[in-house]
């Protein structure tokens, strides 16, 4: 996979990780006045515009005064996105760890720390967090890019098409 | 009434064949029909769909469609595939590849034929620097 194809690809992963907070958050404004955790909200924002920088800082401000577990889930598995985006996968890793200390069955920390895990080359830990974020959201893009990211670092493979012209039960139209 | 065949026409059909698999970095093999009446002149090879190889999925489609006098395909239908999802692509490559027209003296109004495509994916060998 050429680079150009895997920095989309990761971005789609980072920018889905990303929206997960923003749902979250939507759907928790339902009920408050206001937005419960502004800087966790712009944070995401920001990530998903691909500002990562901007991002980082703005959730890790939010995780200050983060009041909910959910809330603190979606921050640090947002933070470890950023960090991937960075392009610092090892700065990333500790954030999907807590966050998925909090809550083991959140499939988007998960796919973030199989993605850290690819971009480390750390191939062998990624298996099972992706199939378990494959187990809890099978349909899920971000975790199928994920897995393609994966395959395609242990297992390359290159497309090959046969075009086979050979007679096979057509008959001709005369007129 | 039977056309001759140009052999000449074939090679420039694996041309194009070949000039599309430098352009789309995909590999193509090419099985020529023996018949006569269907000379490719232009052979659009089929993208692999991005979302069947992340997947690695593999499988095979054949299309017919028909071949009008001046080498223009018309109709194209899936007679029968493995997968959607690599049906599009090989409509579309049929839809884009012409063959050699035929001569005014000839008497065919058109042909109906087919064209199998097989979607595959080989391994790729691995260099680990240093390794």
């Amino acid at each position: 996979m050429n680079t150009t194809t895997t920095r989309r690809l990761w971005r789609t992963v980072v920018a889905c990780a990303c929206l997960a907070f923003s749902v979250t958050w939507s759907q928790e404004s339902k009920t408050v006045l206001g937005p419960t955790n502004a800087d966790l909200h712009a944070g995401a924002e920001a990530l998903m515009s691909g500002d990562a920088e901007e991002g980082v800082q703005k959730t890790l401000r939010g995780l200050d005064y983060a009041t909910s577990n959910r809330e603190r889930v979606a921050g640090l598995s947002n933070l470890c996105a950023g960090y991937i985006m960075l392009g610092e996968p090892e700065n990333g890793l500790p954030y999907c760890n807590q966050a998925l200390e909090l809550n083991d069955r959140n499939w988007r920390a998960l796919s973030n720390r199989a993605l850290a895990y690819v971009k480390l080359g750390r191939f062998e830990e990624a298996e099972p967090d992706l199939q378990k974020a494959e187990e809890i959201a099978p349909k899920a893009k971000t975790v199928k890019v994920v897995r393609s990211m994966l395959l395609d670092a242990t297992n390359p493979v290159a497309p090959l098409v046969i075009i086979d012209d050979r007679r096979q039960g057509a008959e001709d139209d005369e007129t | 009434m039977r056309r001759r065949y140009h052999p000449a026409a074939a090679v420039l059909a694996g041309l194009w064949v070949f000039a599309a698999m430098a352009q789309d970095n995909i590999e193509v093999e090419y099985l020529p029909g023996d018949d006569s009446d269907r000379v490719p002149l232009h052979t659009v090879v089929p993208l692999y769909p991005e979302k069947a190889r992340r997947v690695r999925l593999e499988g095979e489609v054949e299309v017919c469609f028909k071949v009008n006098r001046e080498g223009r395909t018309s109709r194209v239908a899936v007679r029968r595939s493995t997968n959607r999802v690599i049906e599009k692509p090989a409509r579309d490559a049929v839809r884009a590849s012409t063959y050699q027209p035929w001569p005014n003296d000839q008497e065919l109004s058109g042909i109906k034929t087919c064209r199998t495509f097989r979607f595959h994916l080989t391994p790729v060998a691995i260099d680990k620097p240093g390794g």
